[in-house]
């Protein structure tokens, strides 16, 4: 009875695990908890349209964001940044200015299917508000792979 | 003589009960088949185990097997439980752990509004990744900077 409850508990974690973007506090800004949906452009993608890109989950959102508004976005995707692969450059990319995060991309540790699952965040000051861009990937890609994908020339 | 009667009396009462062993049925006979003086109220019993054979019958070997059948297939359908019970584990395992068709999804919202529009939601995502990884177009934001009236 032990047993079959431990497997029971195992399957049940596997399956939370299995919808991987779950669990991030920066999920709170992709609702629209910290800035209203109004002013957020988001974007989810899934499954075929990514299969060029080997991915499997691309979810963006750009905001506008004010000072109040930018701090707490930020202190939301430093705490998901604990959850980084390591601190090695090959899995993690950041510029800090003045005590605040403007650019980040991070790897996070492996989803349930092994797959990578990466956030991203900029910030760039507009004087009278912020333009943050957040972003969650999972899917087979290395880091290497998006830069050189993405990169512009 | 009264000790003897009280034990016999105490052996039909398991006989009556269905208690009795062959030993014991064979005391029973043995005594009402030898004693003359019975009490009044045994005497009943004296012709019940006059007319009852001393060896009871053997049940054959065909008439144990039907008797014992039912029970050796208790016995298997018992087994089978844990067969069972390890059979729903490995179905609900496989159906947890098998990966999940992939979803196909393509969503944007602008401006508070969901569009179901494909072409819409991946050019969003791959902007936004361009920005990303082009850290916003540092020439584009030094360009930005230095205009800036």
């Amino acid at each position: 009875m032990k047993r079959l409850l431990i497997i029971l508990l195992m399957s049940v974690g596997i399956t939370l695990c299995a919808t991987a973007q779950e669990g991030l506090r920066i999920n709170e800004v992709f609702g629209g908890h910290v800035v209203s949906k109004q002013f957020i452009q988001e974007s989810l993608v899934k499954g075929d349209n990514l299969a060029p890109y080997n991915l499997k989950v691309l979810h963006t959102a750009k905001c506008v964001a004010n000072n109040k508004e930018r701090t707490t976005i930020e202190q939301l995707f430093e705490e998901d940044m604990k959850e980084r692969i390591s601190d090695d450059n090959s899995n993690m990319e950041m510029e800090s200015r003045d005590g605040h995060l403007y650019y980040a991309i991070v790897q996070l540790k492996n989803g349930a299917r092994g797959t990578h699952r990466y956030i991203c965040y900029q910030c760039r000051d507009r004087s009278s508000h912020y333009d943050i861009t957040l972003v969650y990937m999972e899917g087979k890609a290395s880091l290497a792979d998006l830069r050189r994908t993405f990169k512009k020339k | 003589m009264m000790n003897k009667e009280t034990n016999i009396r105490e052996l039909l009462r398991r006989y009556m009960e269905g208690e009795s062993t062959q030993a014991e049925l064979r005391l029973l006979k043995e005594y009402f088949d030898s004693e003359q003086d019975l009490p009044e109220d045994l005497r009943a019993f004296a012709q019940m185990f006059a007319i009852i054979d001393e060896e009871m019958p053997t049940p054959s070997a065909e008439a144990l097997d039907r008797f014992s059948s039912p029970l050796k297939e208790n016995r298997r359908s018992f087994r089978l439980w844990p067969l069972l019970a390890a059979a729903c584990i490995a179905a609900f395992a496989f159906i947890i752990l098998m990966p999940p068709e992939e979803e196909n999804m393509a969503i944007a919202y602008v401006d508070g509004k969901m569009l179901n529009n494909e072409v819409q939601a991946m050019q969003m995502g791959q902007e936004a990744l361009q920005e990303i990884f082009s850290n916003g177009n540092q020439e584009q934001q030094l360009s930005e900077l230095f205009n800036e009236p």
